[in-house]
């Protein structure tokens, strides 16, 4: 829509129709009248008759024609790109589909056919001699191993040193270009090398998050007991995509769950939340003590996340301590510690589930609270339908205890 | 006076060229900026696995809100299409709107829908909810239906922020189609956040007319056969690979796209939810969002994602289109009255010096100007006062910088995404990019000064899309 607007003001412009600048009496240049066009040919008959109504504007008059053959050179040689770029893009494609497939075929040979052996071997080292071929048998390494453990995962990595391809990784690791660290990190986290350890390390603070992130998950693939200190050397916040990476490859590759508890007095709060949530996942109860400690944390994420924790791993103990601290906090973090009751019904919290219910304005809060009245089943329950038939001018408890009752509403 | 009127004409001549240097000089800027966002964005996402999130117990919980009016032809399809997209923690509110077609016992009798008691507060002034719905069947478990007096889509999405709980929203129209790891691509940025809070995160919506969808999904992608649809493929792309890619990159953006958008629930409703006064709701929520953000000196980021996301019909007859086009005039008309105070206001950065400002000068006034010159061209043509030669000469000029323009965007889009597989498809949209600004744009132009007057006399209504189904298109 936009460049019409030039249209528009240059229409504004057509109309004026006059020199643009005032003659001056010493001005030399020629003046175009309609007698002295010459009639030669058809673009100066064009031009000149341009010239005669712009006078001596002959600049502006370039610049237009600078701009169209600007423009049309720019769209021919767009249009040149898009088509090579699609004939390009479908060459690479079936190239690197013709030689995954060789290449996977000269790898299965190496590993599984004995009497094949040397001969892939000299294969893939003739393979090997070319940069591009390098990158793809590498990625079709990976590709391989994932689905094999054991002994030919071994075997791969073996093969992966013979064929001098770690070479290749730690130039990726120590490149300039994040992206090519990236590649470089994975390739070693992949085939267990630690010699580029040190600039893994250095990248775990580094501002391009990516980068982070890689370095990050090649230290957990690369450490053998604690497969998270490195979370002791975090002093960037650990974002959540990178809580979720973390923890995705725990379960992945069935790491040494770690005590998390370590972390509950880090300076990072993003890493003590992380280490919260990890407690939580895999039920670590021994930590209780210490999460209980955390409610006196003047983070308010770090509390809320604690009650929550609390909910989720069941931690009876905890309920008399928030039970003393919801009157000070933020509805956000009444909300878990009512989660947290709800969780862990005890008819002893009864009166105060119920002075909640009556006190608090939040539509959350309330549900919460007669939630949990109602998961201490009979005497909750009997508590609820008393109330319900009570006629209080003050709340109507009948609308929260109904929404609570319903057990279509999961 | 002769000195006078030499010098007005001085300056105007001037001025107009000033003019189009900075429209020039915008539109290349802009350019270059979404070359470079799009590329930082696609290297660094080609190293990104979305399926550690599917299943994540950290990922946010996530509630998509979808008004429905009359939608009773595709609601169905629409539902089983939201119910499986990937993604663990969330849930699907769809909101009949008051529909008097049976898109509600439709509803009812295919995913055994109940009414029941459910209790919330009406955080955000909406129409009166008749009942919501929940399905006995638990394999529908994600699903709540929410049935309520007639009150048009921003108050059906202020209901449905009502019922929700979770942390974040997605608010979508019941007729797209999204890509099933659409929830996906959305969430990362909110969960990427450190130092800044992510308020809002919106994506590419594409155009499905003529594409082949079979449940819900769209399985081959083709460009549109008729020249109404196409022209505006053309049109999305260049706004949205490079306009709206560019101004997330200067942080300027104003506008996530109805059609598909996240946001963070509690500052959308502590903003005051989605305005009900307006035709342009979408917009405005964004702008107000910032401005809340900045008002209370919180850090926040409206994120712009170039990943085609959701796909939905356009118009393919003039009639719809121009229903639509008024419609959204007088939207960014709206907002831009309402949020008059941000225009070259310091206190919001670059939303008052760059992004409004733009959007005031070339998305709001750039039609009325050129309507005016064209009001200009056909009295000068008539009184035979025009300089043909200079006008062709004028009109090369920006015909063939529009169209190179267009072209990017074509290269971007081979570049990047690349859906359009067939050679054909490729060379039509190349085609249509040197007929759009002839055929196409002045009856756009003509629909916005349409919307313009719409406006004036108060004709403010929302308009029928009357989609043809996607079948059909």
């Amino acid at each position: 829509m936009l460049p019409w607007i030039v249209v528009s003001t240059g229409l504004f412009f057509v109309s004026a129709q006059v020199p643009v600048y005032p003659e001056t009496e010493d001005s030399t240049e020629t003046v175009y009248t309609n007698e002295n066009i010459q009639e030669d040919n058809l673009i100066s008959r064009y031009s000149d008759r341009v010239m005669v109504r712009f006078d001596k504007s002959p600049l502006f008059i370039t610049i237009l024609y600078v701009v169209i053959l600007y423009s049309i050179v720019t769209l021919i040689t767009l249009l040149i790109i898009i088509l090579l770029n699609r004939g390009r893009m479908q060459r690479e494609q079936k190239l690197k589909e013709y030689l995954k497939e060789e290449y996977q075929q000269k790898l299965m040979d190496y590993l599984f056919e004995k009497d094949k052996l040397d001969q892939a071997f000299l294969d893939l080292e003739r393979i090997a001699s070319n940069k591009f071929n390098r990158q793809i048998l590498i990625d079709q390494m990976i590709d391989l191993s994932i689905n094999l453990k054991g002994e030919i995962k071994e075997v791969i990595n073996k093969l992966y040193l013979l064929l001098g391809l770690m070479k290749d990784s730690l130039e990726k690791a120590y490149s300039r270009k994040w992206h090519e660290n990236v590649k470089g990190f994975r390739e070693l986290a992949f085939m267990g090398i630690r010699e580029a350890n040190e600039r893994i390390i250095e990248s775990l603070n580094s501002n391009n998050e990516i980068l982070r992130m890689e370095a990050q998950i090649a230290m957990v693939s690369l450490s053998d007991d604690n497969p998270y200190h490195f979370l002791h050397l975090m002093e960037k916040p650990l974002a959540i995509w990178e809580q979720i990476t973390l923890h995705e490859l725990l379960i992945q590759h069935n790491l040494k769950v770690p005590a998390f508890k370590q972390w509950f007095e880090s300076e990072n709060i993003s890493v003590l939340i992380f280490a919260l949530e990890m407690a939580s996942w895999f039920k670590q109860k021994g930590a209780g003590s210490a999460i209980i400690r955390l409610f006196e944390h003047e983070n308010d994420e770090v509390r809320r996340t604690a009650y929550k924790v609390c909910g989720e791993i069941r931690l009876k103990s905890s309920l008399p301590a928030m039970k003393k601290i919801y009157e000070g906090e933020s509805d956000k973090n009444k909300l878990e510690i009512l989660n947290a009751f709800a969780r862990i019904p005890e008819e002893r919290h009864l009166n105060f589930l119920k002075s909640v219910l009556d006190m608090e304005e939040d539509v959350q809060l309330q549900i919460l609270a007669t939630k949990a009245m109602e998961n201490t089943d009979e005497p909750g329950i009997s508590m609820l339908i008393k109330l319900m038939k009570s006629k209080s001018e003050y709340k109507n408890y009948q609308i929260i205890i109904r929404h609570v009752l319903d057990g279509r509403i999961y | 006076m002769s000195g006078l009127f030499d010098i007005l004409k001085f300056f105007v001549l001037h001025a107009v060229f000033i003019i189009t240097a900075l429209i020039f000089s915008v539109y290349l800027i802009l350019t270059v900026f979404s070359a470079i966002s799009l590329r930082k964005y696609l290297r660094k996402n080609s190293y990104v696995d979305y399926n550690s999130i599917v299943s994540s117990p950290l990922a946010p919980t996530l509630s998509v809100i979808a008004p429905a009016f009359n939608e009773s032809r595709t609601i169905l399809d629409n539902i089983r299409t939201l119910l499986s997209l990937y993604y663990n923690n969330y849930e699907v509110i769809v909101v009949n709107d008051g529909s008097s077609d049976d898109s509600l016992e439709k509803m009812i009798e295919t995913y055994e829908l109940e009414k029941v008691n459910y209790y919330f507060d009406y955080r955000l002034p909406c129409k009166r909810i008749r009942g919501v719905y929940k399905s006995q069947n638990r394999s529908f478990k994600k699903l709540t239906v929410i049935d309520k007096v007639n009150g048009g889509k921003a108050d059906s999405l202020n209901a449905g922020l009502n019922v929700s709980k979770n942390e974040l929203v997605v608010s979508i129209d019941a007729d797209s189609i999204m890509e099933p790891d659409a929830l996906l691509k959305l969430v990362k940025p909110f969960t990427e956040a450190k130092d800044k809070k992510v308020i809002g995160a919106g994506g590419v919506i594409r155009i499905a007319n003529s594409c082949e969808i079979s449940g819900g999904h769209i399985k081959k992608v083709h460009l549109p056969k008729k020249f109404l649809p196409r022209a505006q493929v053309m049109e999305y792309t260049r706004a949205f690979l490079m306009g709206r890619m560019a101004w997330s990159e200067l942080d300027g953006l104003l506008l996530i796209s109805g059609a598909l958008g996240m946001f963070n629930r509690e500052i959308v409703i502590q903003s005051g939810g989605y305005r009900t006064d307006t035709v342009g709701e979408d917009m405005e929520l964004v702008v107000r969002m910032r401005r809340y953000m900045v008002d209370n000196n919180m850090s926040y980021d409206v994120v712009y994602i170039p990943d085609p996301l959701c796909w939905t019909e356009v118009p393919s007859t003039l009639k719809v289109l121009a229903r639509q086009r008024s419609r959204w005039t007088r939207g960014t008309l709206e907002t831009l009255i309402i949020h008059r105070k941000l225009l070259f206001n310091r206190k919001y950065g670059k939303l008052g010096m760059l992004g409004y400002p733009y959007w005031l000068m070339f998305e709001y006034l750039a039609p009325i100007i050129e309507f005016l010159g064209i009001l200009w061209f056909i009295f000068l043509v008539i009184s035979g006062k025009l300089n043909w030669p200079f006008f062709l000469l004028l009109f090369g000029f920006v015909y063939f910088f529009a169209v190179s323009l267009s072209i990017w965007s074509v290269l971007f889009e081979e570049v990047t995404f690349h859906k359009y597989e067939k050679r054909r498809d490729v060379f039509r949209l190349i085609g249509t990019a040197f007929l759009e600004p002839i055929f196409y744009h002045p009856l756009v132009m003509l629909m916005s000064i349409k919307g313009n007057i719409d406006k004036l006399f108060k004709r403010n209504t929302w308009g029928r899309m009357e989609r043809k189904g996607f079948d059909k298109s």
